[in-house]
């Protein structure tokens, strides 16, 4: 497992997208001057080894309540982002008195009841780099992040970290028909954010998320899409730690 | 050398310009262009050309699948080879074949290859394929399960057909608790398995290994003797020799009275190299359907794609012959010594190559083709 470790005060674990553990970036930075974030690599992605066995979300929110046992995380906070965040979820469904407070950014999980989870499998790397946020010239870091051609290394991580996305979110395609049943369980404090204009999965599934879950708050970015973290650094760690609250604990 | 007739049973009952709006013409063109009429009566032809192959004495007739492609509206290969096997006499019926990965049963499909067997009295070749990407979508199947899972698939079926029932089947992708199918193939201890290659390494080794005659599909000369070689070399590791009968070829055939009108017909197997394959990397090749070794060897196997291909340099790579009966002869031969294949599979209809042609075409490489590359 590859993890990436920082800051100071109570933990923060956070759970990546589909796209990859992209390590400490600006809102991750601004955060960890009062919490200590946890940022592990996914099984099966970038530098973390191969798990050809897991199945679906739940085996990775499995994994990871062992991983919280294993690095002696005591009740973090935990936030998740897309796969991320309904791993989180899962988490919180599986074993809430092991989680302080929770946040999902922008999480698939659930069925939408309008519209549709975007098909991500179906469409080239290159069509979802812009399909993701809502406007690529507002993304203060686009340059650093995206600006280069990747280099053959960084293409062939690309290519394990979407064959291990596929195998866990393939069927039933980035949701689990039963996780609504488990979500009134989670009573944590938990905040959902979304973006606006979020076209992976429509911002309407927060508002299920939120309706579900008996103590969940729902914030959603404007000209936002299906990365906050990413298109507003700066919005979203302000909104991470005024929920969080900067000295807690 | 043994000569197969194969036709992909296409549908190209649209207007071409309606086809071209679309990235592809498999998953995403709509189906409100599938003309039901011409379709039935499509299906009544090309079964026509089936039986007059046979009757021709074709060695073999070739079938396949495909779904959500006007390519080939041939759904169903079961299907398929149970006419096949009822309306013809001679002739092997070649399946090449079921796409396993897809399978969610394959006790259903050991039992329905078998009753094509014993219908046929023992003619069946049962071809195993992993399938195109586009059937992976087709079916909602994940893709990084496809080798597993078609590894899985064929030995459970192999096990159906070998093992006596009942038995228990717990795998990792099948589960079944009471397997005994009550229907077993004619053939002992089970009909002849083949399997087809384009650029797997891996496949080619494990055919090799386990003595299934293997066929590369539509690659160039080198890119077949480097897959021969991994089947060799998988041969080589138990021990076993490889013969001619062990290896096959497919390409794109067509012979008439003349040299002019053998080369017009031939112009429809461009169809099936270019618009039917057009369409993103992603629909062809989801994520995690080929292996890094076979991705590898692909970016090698593959420097031009057919499609970027003319037809006279299609015709002059031997991806399509086209000729009178005795330049058809004098190239097959080229293939045979070149490659020292003992099957010859000829795609033999495309697009609107129309019905006389076609029969004209089987008509004479029954009477002057086949019996003279009948002796090796």
């Amino acid at each position: 497992m590859h993890t990436w470790v920082g800051g100071r005060g109570a933990p923060l674990l956070v759970l990546h997208g589909a796209g990859g553990n992209r390590g400490f970036t600006r809102w991750t930075r601004a955060v960890a001057e009062h919490f200590t974030v946890w940022a592990p690599t996914h099984p099966g992605f970038g530098a973390s080894g191969d798990a050809e066995w897991m199945e679906g979300i739940d085996d990775l929110a499995r994994f990871y309540l062992w991983f919280m046992d294993g690095a002696g995380l005591e009740r973090p906070h935990l936030l998740g982002q897309s796969i991320g965040g309904w791993t989180a979820a899962e988490m919180a469904t599986m074993s809430p008195g092991s989680i302080d407070r929770l946040i999902l950014v922008d999480p698939v999980g659930l069925k939408p009841e309008a519209g549709e989870i975007l098909d991500v499998f179906y469409h080239s790397p290159a069509e979802l780099r812009d399909l993701m946020v809502c406007d690529p010239k507002t993304v203060p870091d686009w340059d650093e992040l995206f600006g280069r051609t990747p280099t053959p290394a960084e293409l062939a991580v690309a290519t394990r970290n979407r064959e291990m996305a596929a195998r866990l979110t393939w069927k039933p395609y980035m949701h689990n028909p039963r996780l609504e049943q488990f979500l009134p369980r989670v009573a944590n404090p938990t905040l959902i954010v979304w973006g606006r204009d979020d076209r992976i999965v429509p911002v309407e599934c927060g508002e299920q998320y939120r309706r579900l879950m008996p103590n969940a708050t729902l914030s959603v970015l404007e000209r936002c899409g299906h990365l906050p973290p990413l298109e507003h650094p700066d919005a979203f760690a302000r909104l991470i730690l005024d929920f969080l609250g900067e000295t807690r604990r | 050398m043994k000569l197969y007739y194969f036709s992909e049973m296409p549908h190209h009952e649209y207007p071409d310009d309606e086809g071209d709006k679309y990235p592809s013409l498999r998953l995403g063109f709509p189906n409100r262009f599938f003309d039901r009429a011409k379709a039935a009566s499509n299906y009544t032809r090309y079964l026509d050309e089936y039986e007059f192959a046979d009757q021709a004495g074709y060695h073999g007739l070739m079938i396949n699948e495909h779904h959500s492609t006007p390519s080939c509206v041939n759904v169903g290969v079961n299907m398929t080879a149970a006419v096949l096997a009822r309306t013809t006499r001679r002739a092997k019926l070649l399946l090449l074949g079921n796409i396993l990965p897809i399978e969610d049963n394959p006790v259903r499909m050991a039992e329905q290859i078998a009753m094509a067997d014993l219908i046929s009295g023992g003619r069946v070749l049962s071809g195993f394929v992993r399938g195109v990407g586009i059937e992976q979508w087709w079916a909602n199947a994940n893709p990084v399960h496809n080798r597993e899972r078609f590894e899985e698939c064929h030995d459970l079926i192999l096990k159906c057909w070998t093992e006596p029932g009942p038995f228990r089947w717990e795998g990792r992708h099948y589960h079944f608790r009471h397997v005994n199918p009550w229907c077993l193939p004619l053939q002992k201890p089970h009909p002849p398995i083949w399997i087809p290659g384009t650029a797997s390494p891996e496949t080619a080794i494990w055919a090799g290994r386990r003595g299934y005659t293997y066929v590369p599909f539509l690659v160039p000369f080198d890119i077949a003797r480097e897959l021969f070689e991994f089947y060799r070399q998988g041969a080589a590791e138990v021990g076993r020799t490889v013969t001619a009968d062990d290896l096959g070829f497919l390409i794109c055939a067509v012979t008439a009275d003349t040299k002019a009108a053998a080369l017009e017909a031939g112009r429809h197997f461009v169809w099936r190299m270019g618009p039917t394959l057009r369409g993103p990397a992603d629909w062809f090749q989801p994520v995690g359907m080929r292996s890094r070794a076979g991705t590898q060897f692909a970016l090698r196997a593959r420097p031009r794609s057919l499609a970027a291909m003319s037809y006279d340099e299609l015709l002059a790579e031997h991806f399509i012959i086209a000729g009178t009966p005795d330049e058809v002869i004098d190239r097959f031969a080229h293939v045979q010594r070149e490659l020292g294949v003992g099957h010859l599979l000829l795609e033999a209809q495309e697009s609107r190559m129309d019905h006389r042609t076609t029969m004209r075409s089987i008509e004479l490489m029954g009477a002057k083709v086949i019996p003279a590359l009948a002796t090796p």
